[in-house]
């Protein structure tokens, strides 16, 4: 438990503890926030990699996503992991994207993201052979193909679950839905992604 | 259509699917991740040249636009006074013409000849020096008997001798 003030405080035991200093709390809870930068930027990152499909784009989000973060850092109760806290902040700030490139549709903005074709390329150097690496990028394909034509709602929810590998109440908590509605917005992803393999099949 | 359902049912094709695909993104996103990035300084210089594109863009429609209406205005002015003019001067034909037409019939001149036209012209000299004439005797006399108290039986005797 932390306390602020410079008094000490003699415990049951008969131990004295002197109290924390508010600089010391500071430097505590900025260490605690530095191994949460450290532990989920990655995956913050992957997230909004797969869902803009653009690396600078996603990279600044991340940015803002934990300087948001380390801003409402005292403000975090500890209800949720901080992991679905911080998801919950990028996908807010995903949205805030969406909905800003929806307004200013006029404006001619360069955008740096890649092409379902250059995102299928990426596969981990398994001991697979040709012909199964090329099955994979199929599939891989295939599955870009159909997160494209998911709405943002699906597609984050998709991406939480089959990317993240997240719970289903986590990605609840994370998008402010109830359990049911990611359901259903999994399950119609689920049978967009589906369609789509047995289309080209 | 239930989620639980459709999870147990999935073929393994679909799993497979899946998975690959959860590989395939673990491998970009690892590779983009440890990539060095000097996007940051491009991305705001791009957004100043933008801005200040934006800006000369819109100051120079906003000129135009300026331009162009002043010249409306100032060709509305132009052609305003011009109109003006051109009424008055109607006006002012106007009424020479009616004043001429009010003049008696003998006294409008039944032809203008050149020889008519000068002698009308030497008259109207002639009956305009008369009355200046008329005018400067009558201011004269005027000025003349407007003599001080003092000088009144000087001027009598002046009339007087005027008179004789």
């Amino acid at each position: 438990m932390r306390r602020r003030g410079a008094s000490t405080k003699v415990m049951a035991a008969g131990t004295a503890v002197k109290p924390m200093t508010v600089e010391a709390a500071e430097e505590i809870a900025a260490q605690e926030f530095a191994r949460i930068v450290e532990t989920h930027r990655p995956q913050i990152f992957r997230f909004l990699l797969a869902s803009l499909r653009d690396m600078d784009l996603a990279e600044t989000l991340t940015q803002e996503c934990f300087l948001k973060a380390h801003r409402n850092w005292s403000r975090f109760r500890g209800d949720s992991s901080a992991m679905t806290w911080l998801m919950r902040i990028a996908i807010n700030l995903q949205k805030d994207y969406w909905r800003n490139r929806r307004i200013q549709f006029w404006r001619q903005t360069r955008t740096n993201a890649v092409d379902l074709d250059e995102a299928s390329e990426w596969l981990p150097n398994g001991e697979r052979n040709a012909e199964q690496q090329m099955l994979a990028r199929e599939q891989v394909a295939q599955v870009w193909q159909a997160v494209k034509g998911l709405s943002e709602r699906q597609r984050t929810v998709f991406l939480l679950r089959y990317v993240e590998e997240r719970e289903l109440s986590e990605i609840a908590a994370a998008t402010g839905l109830s359990e049911g509605t990611v359901k259903a917005h999994l399950s119609r992803a689920l049978g967009r992604v589906r369609t789509e393999l047995r289309g080209t099949r | 259509m239930n989620w639980e359902q459709d999870l147990a049912g999935e073929k393994p094709e679909l799993e497979q699917a899946l998975r690959h695909f959860k590989a395939s993104v673990d491998a970009w996103s690892d590779a983009a991740y440890h990539q060095p990035r000097t996007a940051a300084k491009s991305a705001v210089r791009h957004s100043w040249r933008m801005a200040t594109g934006w800006a000369l863009g819109c100051l120079l429609a906003v000129g135009s636009l300026a331009g162009a209406g002043h010249e409306i205005y100032h060709r509305q002015e132009l052609a305003k006074i011009a109109a003006e003019k051109a009424a008055q001067k109607a006006a002012e034909e106007r009424a020479a013409a009616a004043r001429v037409s009010a003049q008696p019939a003998s006294v409008q001149p039944e032809k203008k000849t050149p020889a008519a036209t000068t002698r009308k012209a030497s008259s109207t000299q002639d009956s305009a020096q008369s009355q200046d004439e008329d005018l400067l005797a009558t201011v004269d006399n005027d000025v003349s008997r407007g003599v001080p108290a003092a000088m009144e039986p000087l001027a009598a005797l002046m009339d007087d001798g005027g008179a004789q």
